[in-house]
């Protein structure tokens, strides 16, 4: 096995504590650094379409997620200042009314796992604060608004609205337990995902990468 | 005419029920026993005897356990013993006094005594620590996650002894969250691995001494944990959804255990609600699910929800569906 595919191996596995060590030994074995985030990108497309189909769970995304962060460390210093590796800034949060985070947590390190710079802005958000964050962030090319339950959904509808009024063009995505590509449709949203799993894929599809 | 004890026996044992078990009332909940809850009152901010401190914003539905830095009682699950002391299980009788004099004014031809506990093992590990690292510890630190969920079993089977020696409950209630709508947390084989000897010992404990009904609350998809459940010893799985194929749950597993649940709290438990609407949810479970192993309940844990009125509306739509479907 290349060394590359070795790394692949361990992110897919999540196999935190030996992926820098593997990476370092790509590196060493002459891999080009993009070569090896990419192949560690394609092992967490190969994590989420498994968690999608219920053939992996929460912990095994978790610890795969926490793998790659592993490797990104090691390809940070190397890579710094290539902003071409950046897919854009993304903003999410869980809407107002709402303090889950799970689900939230999860597509954040789907995303950055593949490529996004994300933001953060945590749970109860109100629909304001999406938009003053797409104001104070540069490159913003996605919000991401999470909801879980059936009575914050009216709150998902007015932070979707809420950005759609100040930035037209801005690509929305969202998602929840309650959510649906319908309900997403008729609020006006650009996409959904059903799970986070699936959530990097229509993520990078809505932003054209 | 059935008690409500009676009926509900009928319905979990294949038996002839009179009507359909409606909802929670075959269960008196003994709600004055003294207990560690996960829960701070609406709008307030509150720690338990594990430390954990909840919060009950103000317009929500429930209360959160704080994560932050500051309030994080397990910081690094290697070094658990250092962080997590269980509370005292022996608490003043004057303490118990209202939950003894509750039991006792029960009549348990028509009801069960029911017990109350929650959070449960795995509920208790993830507001210790967080849920991300309480998942994470299953892989990376599976020995001292072992050593933990011995240690808050052993809890367990500790207050278990002192509830069961003041209320003697005819029935338990048990509160852990086990999966998503869709989904499980984790996979059978760790559920099998982490959790189900826990719940062996602690059901088992409880029906060693008298209680006749285990009653765990999940609701969340969790159909690929229901050999486990009826190896742990529940009786009645509440709370299950309707994202799990019930009829076909209740045809494979029906003459071993029960499901309650079905009708979506998330679905009619809302700003708006309508009878009407609770109607037609109810009437398609019910005729999805049958007469038998089945009990028509809003998911949500206990005799109550979220919006005022749903409830007991819904305890009517199900007296209304006996009398037209038995």
């Amino acid at each position: 096995m290349s060394k590359i595919e070795e790394v692949k191996v361990l992110v897919e596995t999540g196999k935190s504590k030996k992926v820098a060590a593997a990476v370092h030994e790509a590196l060493d074995a002459g891999d080009k650094a993009q070569d090896i985030l990419d192949a560690m990108i394609a092992s967490m497309g190969v994590v989420g379409d498994k968690f999608s189909s219920g053939e992996i769970f929460v912990p095994e995304m978790l610890i795969a997620a926490k793998a790659m962060a592993k490797g990104v460390e090691v390809l940070k210093p190397i890579m710094a200042g290539d902003v071409s590796n950046s897919l854009g800034t993304c903003i999410m949060g869980t809407v107002a009314g709402d303090l889950h985070d799970i689900g939230k947590n999860l597509v954040i390190m789907m995303l950055e796992s593949s490529g996004f710079d994300m933001v953060d802005l945590g749970v109860d958000v109100p629909a304001e604060k999406f938009v003053e964050a797409i104001k104070e962030n540069n490159n913003v090319v996605l919000v991401a608004c999470s909801g879980l339950l059936t009575t914050t959904m009216p709150a998902l509808k007015e932070a979707v609205q809420t950005i759609k009024a100040a930035y037209p063009d801005m690509k929305v995505i969202v998602g929840g337990a309650p959510v649906t590509q319908e309900y997403a449709d008729e609020i006006g949203a650009d996409g959904y995902a059903p799970d986070a799993g699936s959530s990097a894929a229509k993520a990078k599809e809505l932003i054209g990468a | 005419m059935l008690t409500a004890r009676q009926n509900l026996v009928e319905t979990i044992k294949g038996g002839k029920p009179e009507r359909f078990v409606k909802q929670f009332e075959f269960m008196e909940f003994i709600m004055e026993a003294p207990v560690e809850l996960a829960m701070a009152p609406p709008g307030t901010t509150a720690k338990n005897g594990w430390g954990i401190t909840f919060s009950w914003p103000e317009g929500q539905l429930g209360a959160f356990p704080v994560h932050d830095q500051e309030h994080l009682v397990l910081k690094e699950i290697t070094d658990w013993k250092k962080y997590v002391t269980a509370p005292s299980v022996i608490y003043p009788e004057d303490r118990w006094a209202a939950a003894v004099e509750h039991a006792k004014a029960v009549d348990r031809t028509e009801k069960f005594v029911a017990a109350f506990f929650a959070p449960g093992v795995f509920e208790l590990t993830h507001h210790l620590m967080t849920m991300e690292e309480a998942l994470m510890a299953l892989y990376e630190e599976p020995e001292a996650m072992h050593e933990l969920i011995d240690y808050i079993t052993d809890y367990e089977l500790a207050y278990a002894k002192e509830l069961i020696a003041h209320i003697h409950p005819d029935a338990l209630f048990h509160h852990d969250d086990w999966g998503s709508q869709i989904s499980t947390f984790i996979a059978p084989s760790m559920f099998e691995e982490f959790l189900l000897p826990a719940y062996k010992k602690i059901y088992g404990f409880y029906k060693d001494n008298g209680v006749e009904l285990i009653v765990h609350h999940s609701d969340s998809y969790a159909a690929t944990l229901v050999p486990y459940m009826i190896e742990m010893g529940i009786d009645i799985w509440q709370g299950a959804m309707n994202t799990n194929n019930l009829p076909e749950l209740i045809q494979k597993y029906g003459q071993d255990i029960t499901f309650m649940g079905g009708i979506h709290s998330g679905v009619v438990d809302r700003p708006g609600w309508t009878k009407e609407e609770i109607y037609q949810e109810t009437k398609k479970v019910c005729e999805q699910c049958g007469k038998l192993a089945f009990i028509p309940n809003l998911t949500q844990g206990m005799h109550m929800s979220s919006f005022p009125g749903v409830y007991e509306t819904t305890d009517e739509v199900i007296d209304q569906l006996s009398r037209e479907m038995f």
